[in-house]
């Protein structure tokens, strides 16, 4: 299978995997959950760029070389996923957290505008 | 509003396809069973691992009986307003049978990063070994 492949090549590429992604929206903003199983927090890089955060991560197997798969039906792999942002996210206080392989974001809205009277000048 | 606009593109998709068209693979059905399982072993050992993001150790519970591993859970569901959902939710269960003796004493269990992995090993009297054959 492609996994076997990918094992022997390692440091080359791994497939690609666009994670399993959850979005919604709570009181106190949105909320982005990404499946990572076996991603380490040092694997893990989320870059923020104009209007869209992108989720980098890779997970490796944890088998050794002697084991011999009888049934293989997931594989090491880098998970890659981009989420656009609207004008409402405050990209200021995103917050992220990995836990038990599941990425959590945070992305609050923006504090609403308070409407405002703009006082009109004589000239 | 978060969009999210991967749907209608992603790299891949058509090649993979075509490749899983021409190339079909053993157990190929069973990759949309959730959690996915792999099972290897080596000169001591069985290891059955499994991918359960989300899921703490004590949430998942384990059965091991005489011919077979059971691994099931919950998934719980976020609340909130959903505008997409991927993610697997809800009850859980596989069943590995296990045709092999195994040391059923020493099965151990660990969880790190979302991956489960069941370690069991050969017991000590099922490890082939050679018998010589004196001629008589």
């Amino acid at each position: 299978m492609s996994e076997n492949t990918a094992n022997s090549n390692e440091a080359k590429t791994l497939p690609r995997v666009s994670p399993a992604t959850d979005i919604l929206e709570r009181e106190d903003g949105f909320y982005v959950f990404m499946d990572l199983p076996g991603v380490r927090r040092e694997d893990l890089s989320i870059d923020i760029n104009e209007n869209e955060i992108t989720v980098t991560g890779r997970a490796l197997q944890g088998a050794s070389d002697k084991e011999s798969f009888l049934e293989v039906q997931f594989g090491p792999g880098e998970y890659v996923r981009a989420v656009s942002l609207s004008d409402r996210v405050d990209r200021e206080r995103i917050k992220a957290s990995l836990k038990d392989g599941v990425l959590t974001l945070h992305l609050p809205r923006m504090e609403k505008l308070a409407p405002r009277r703009i006082p009109v000048q004589t000239a | 509003m978060v969009l999210d606009f991967n749907t209608i593109y992603y790299p891949g998709r058509f090649e993979r396809l075509i490749e899983d068209f021409f190339r079909p693979q053993p157990g190929e059905g069973r990759r949309m069973a959730f959690p996915p399982l792999n099972v290897s072993e080596d000169e001591a050992n069985y290891y059955i691992r499994s991918e359960v993001p989300g899921m703490a150790l004590d949430a998942v519970e384990l059965t091991l009986t005489e011919k077979s591993l059971v691994i099931r859970g919950e998934r719980p569901t976020e609340q909130g307003k959903y505008y997409r959902q991927e993610r697997p939710a809800g009850f859980f269960q596989r069943v590995v049978a296990l045709n092999v003796p195994v040391d059923r004493d020493k099965v151990r269990a660990t969880l790190a990063d979302g991956v489960l992995t069941v370690v069991l090993p050969k017991c000590e009297g099922c490890i082939p070994r050679k018998i010589s054959i004196d001629v008589a």
